[in-house]
């Protein structure tokens, strides 16, 4: 339980780095356009447990049901991508300067990092 | 199984786990992506205000991409287990038959996505004789449409492990 506690501490610090830079990112040049980094990183995760939710555990010869579940996995790893895709695309497009995409990507790695392991500690908790 | 095997090589092992299968269907998400954005760049730079010239994206550059996305939607939503016509089971109807027809449809579109591109890039870039920041559209346009391509390919990859899992975990 106790390194249960030290993960969490740790993951939070982590978490809040990663709003540090992308919230510095944004209110250095006063252009908030990077803070879509984190929407889109917040939503990366939820096609996964919905689709896991969707899908039927009994039957696995079922095959409609891991189709869902690719179709959740496919629109993650979509959602990935987009979170570095994005800010690079506002900076070559000239809407951000090329510090921001840098800061904001780091920022949004390290707090999609965080979610993702947050998650798979849960899920082990929930296994036993 | 290891009599009626078609190929001389057999699939590595590590192919028939949940992990590989999973692995692949998100990089085939990822490219995608990657593929879309590509594009979408090219589009949001053509009317950023560093485009210095007077030639745009128009929904002429757009055509390609929207078949590429179609084939890849309609390869990807047939049951792959319909394709095979000598498993007993599925063979009334002509199922076997359909599924063949709609699949080569699929692969049409994304064929003549690809090519597409690549006439939209000579007919509308090379021909002019434009430089780089313009000839990007073209570019952009092609890598999109070769990178959805990719995917579809990966995913079609992954589908396919997934079915000799199954398979393996049936037994």
């Amino acid at each position: 339980m106790t390194a249960g506690l030290k993960t969490i501490i740790a993951l939070s610090f982590v978490l809040a780095i990663g709003f540090l830079l992308v919230i510095l990112s944004s209110a250095l040049w006063k252009n908030y356009l990077p803070l879509l980094v984190v929407a889109t990183y917040v939503i990366a995760p939820v096609p996964n447990w919905l689709c896991g939710r969707a899908a039927s555990h009994d039957d696995f010869m079922e095959s409609s049901g891991s189709a869902v579940v690719d179709f959740g996995k496919f629109l993650t790893g979509f959602f990935v991508v987009m979170g570095i895709a994005l800010p690079a695309l506002l900076a070559h497009t000239g809407d951000i300067v090329y510090q921001a995409m840098v800061m904001s990507i780091v920022g949004g790695l390290l707090i999609y990092g965080t979610i993702i392991t947050f998650t798979m500690f849960f899920q082990e908790e929930q296994d036993f | 199984m290891s009599e009626n095997r078609l190929f001389r090589f057999r699939r590595p092992q590590w192919m028939n786990s949940a992990n590989a299968r999973a692995a692949g269907v998100y990089s085939a998400g990822a490219l995608f992506s990657l593929g879309f954005f590509f594009f979408i760049d090219a589009a949001a730079y053509s009317r950023s205000a560093k485009n210095g010239s007077d030639v745009h994206v128009n929904f002429v550059d757009w055509i390609p991409g929207i078949c590429s996305a179609l084939g890849m939607l309609v390869i990807n939503s047939i049951d792959k287990s319909r394709l095979t016509g000598d498993s007993f089971s599925y063979s009334g109807n002509g199922v076997a038959w359909k599924a063949r027809l709609v699949l080569f449809m699929g692969f049409a579109l994304m064929a003549g996505g690809l090519a597409g591109s690549v006439t939209v890039m000579v007919l509308k870039y090379l021909v002019p004789d434009y430089g780089f920041p313009t000839l990007w559209f073209g570019v952009a346009n092609v890598l999109a449409n070769s990178m959805i391509m990719l995917s579809s390919a990966v995913l079609w990859v992954a589908q396919n492990m997934e079915d000799e899992y199954t398979y393996n975990l049936a037994l």
